[in-house]
């Protein structure tokens, strides 16, 4: 009964995303999958930055005490960048944001995530959502 | 099934916005003109304000435009958020009437009532301040590293004394100068106590920054409740802390929101920690070798250990007179110009305002440094990590090794007797 329960709880928590798209790889793949049609959860609300460098890490944790359940942040594969280095930058520092803040937070870890999708991966794209919200609804909401 | 926004709405319950409340009264005095009354415009204050040495910044005629009624035009021009609360016009003033205490109140008033927003004045895009944020929520529970912990400390989660790391782990994103700090102060302590100290893992921020910085006293009542919590649950009595802001926080500002926290746990900064064992007999310094007689240091005072306490609390005597035990052997200790209450400011507080003029009011202070010797010996993070940053930019003061008071006193210490009850818990 109470498993039952709390699975009906779970289908129905629609989690708060927030994704970060790069304006030169990731937010033209996003735009690819949605030309292509391939279906992924509406429960995103995409940013577009020029570069997945301009993405500071306040955001991100300004985004999960505002009540955002997951965190996606996503660029242009390494070597590809618009602007020659940004995302190494973005690499760097997710890392320590990830390894140094994150992890001591007391936020699962899971809920913030550095993906790289290029402009012709729309279909990627599409299965980063899917899987990216797939797990978060796995945790559950962020604020009990 | 239930629409986005609706979960969102799902915010705290009625009581525990009433229970808040109650909490609220006590550290929120929404009557500006009740806190100056006294006022006779002596003018002191802005004489000895800092930042008046750097920007227009005039206390004495803020306070008077409060008390002839316009407080609503100098609230909500924004003025007050430039203030740095060091407290140098406290100090200063024949009627005690605390400025900083006012400018706390009204950024409160600032944000809540006149939504104004103090991003813009927020150093590091407001990242520090969040995670104090996220802390103080009830559904987060912090997994601090613990893997600084140097090997031969015991280290429990339950006990008689803690040491208190605050938010150190969370800076080294940032500034890894304050790394050490929270290592050799538990070296300190591990030498002298042969029980196990407490370390807590899911230890939350004091708070400090969101009640004299953001005026969040919200977040902060959320947080005390929670340290208190903790502090209760892990059965301490003395609380060690080798944080300037998180010692003037757990000292005055907690006992105002629990009337017994002053009975349940008694707070030592690692300072008074050190002077008691000494007086003790517990431990002493040694003498220096050939290569550290050279060294020239000199001390800075945080203001929150010097103006922001109450004027019984002797810790900065305490402090000189270990300083003393450490000339008598050799070591040559030199004031700077500007010392103890009179000492001037870091520049920035509680992550506020780190800007061109603040940073002018950092050089001025190496300069002094730079004057009074080699090594710069202080005891609040947030001053090394704002002089050391200062550093980077001018190569001229960079020859200053700035150092914490627990790092610089860690190879000096030797312990003589340590307890030997054969009652090591473990």
């Amino acid at each position: 009964m109470t498993k039952a329960v709390s699975q009906v709880e779970k289908e129905d928590f629609e989690p708060y995303i927030l994704v970060f798209c790069c304006n030169w790889c990731s937010y033209a793949g996003a735009d690819l999958a949605g030309v292509s049609r391939f279906q992924y959860p509406p429960n995103v609300r995409i940013i577009r930055v020029m570069c997945s460098g301009r993405v500071d890490p306040a955001f991100v944790l300004r985004a999960l005490k505002n009540r955002a359940d997951g965190v996606l942040i996503s660029g242009c594969h390494i070597g590809d960048c618009h602007y020659i280095s940004g995302n190494e930058y973005t690499r760097d520092r997710f890392e320590r944001l990830y390894n140094i803040i994150i992890k001591q937070l007391g936020v699962n870890e899971k809920r913030v995530k550095l993906e790289w999708v290029s402009a012709s991966e729309g279909k990627r794209f599409a299965k980063v959502i899917t899987d990216f919200t797939s797990e978060i609804k796995e945790l559950g909401p962020l604020r009990k | 099934m239930k629409l986005i926004t609706e979960i969102n709405q799902k915010d705290n319950s009625e009581q525990s916005i009433e229970d808040s409340e109650l909490y609220l009264d006590k550290i929120y005095e929404p009557n500006l003109r009740k806190l100056l009354s006294k006022c006779y415009q002596c003018v002191r204050c802005s004489g000895v304000c800092q930042l008046s040495k750097v920007q227009s910044f005039v206390p004495s005629v803020i306070i008077q435009r409060i008390l002839e009624g316009s407080e609503d035009k100098v609230i909500s021009s924004g003025v007050l958020w430039d203030c740095l609360t060091c407290n140098s016009c406290l100090q200063n003033c024949p009627e005690d009437i605390n400025f900083a205490d006012i400018v706390r109140n009204a950024k409160y008033k600032m944000k809540n009532y006149y939504k104004q927003n103090p991003e813009q004045f927020v150093a590091h895009k407001g990242i520090y301040t969040t995670i104090s944020e996220i802390l103080s929520e009830p559904y987060i529970q912090p997994n601090k590293n613990l893997d600084w912990v140097p090997k031969e400390c015991k280290i429990s989660d339950k006990g008689d004394i803690l040491y208190f790391v605050g938010c150190i782990p969370y800076f080294k994103f940032e500034f890894q100068e304050v790394d050490p700090i929270p290592i050799s102060s538990l070296k300190i302590m591990c030498q002298i106590e042969n029980r196990p100290i407490v370390v807590l893992k899911d230890e939350v921020c004091c708070g400090h920054d969101l009640y004299w910085g953001l005026g969040n006293f919200e977040a902060f009542i959320k947080l005390a409740k929670k340290n208190y919590d903790l502090f209760e649950k892990s059965s301490v009595s003395t609380i060690i802390t080798s944080c300037a802001e998180g010692y003037r926080t757990f000292k005055v500002e907690y006992p105002k929101l629990f009337e017994d926290f002053d009975k349940k746990f008694e707070v030592k900064h690692i300072i008074e920690y050190v002077y008691e064992k000494l007086k003790q007999g517990k431990v002493e310094l040694k003498a220096p070798d050939e290569s550290d007689i050279n060294i020239q240091f000199t001390y800075h005072d945080p203001c929150r250990l010097s103006r922001f306490l109450p004027k019984s609390n002797n810790l900065l005597e305490k402090l000189r007179e270990i300083f003393n035990i450490l000339e008598g052997l050799g070591y040559s200790f030199k004031e700077m110009t500007h010392n103890k209450e009179n000492a001037l400011c870091c520049g920035v507080s509680s992550w506020m305002n780190c800007n061109t003029r603040s940073k002018a009011l950092r050089y001025s202070r190496l300069l002094e440094a730079k004057e009074a010797g080699t090594t710069l010996v202080t005891s609040c993070p947030k001053c090394i990590m704002h002089l050391s940053c200062l550093q980077k930019d001018y190569d001229d003061l960079s020859s200053i090794e700035i150092k914490d008071f627990s790092e610089f006193l860690v190879n000096l210490i030797h312990v003589i007797d340590s307890e030997n009850n054969g009652e090591v818990k473990s």
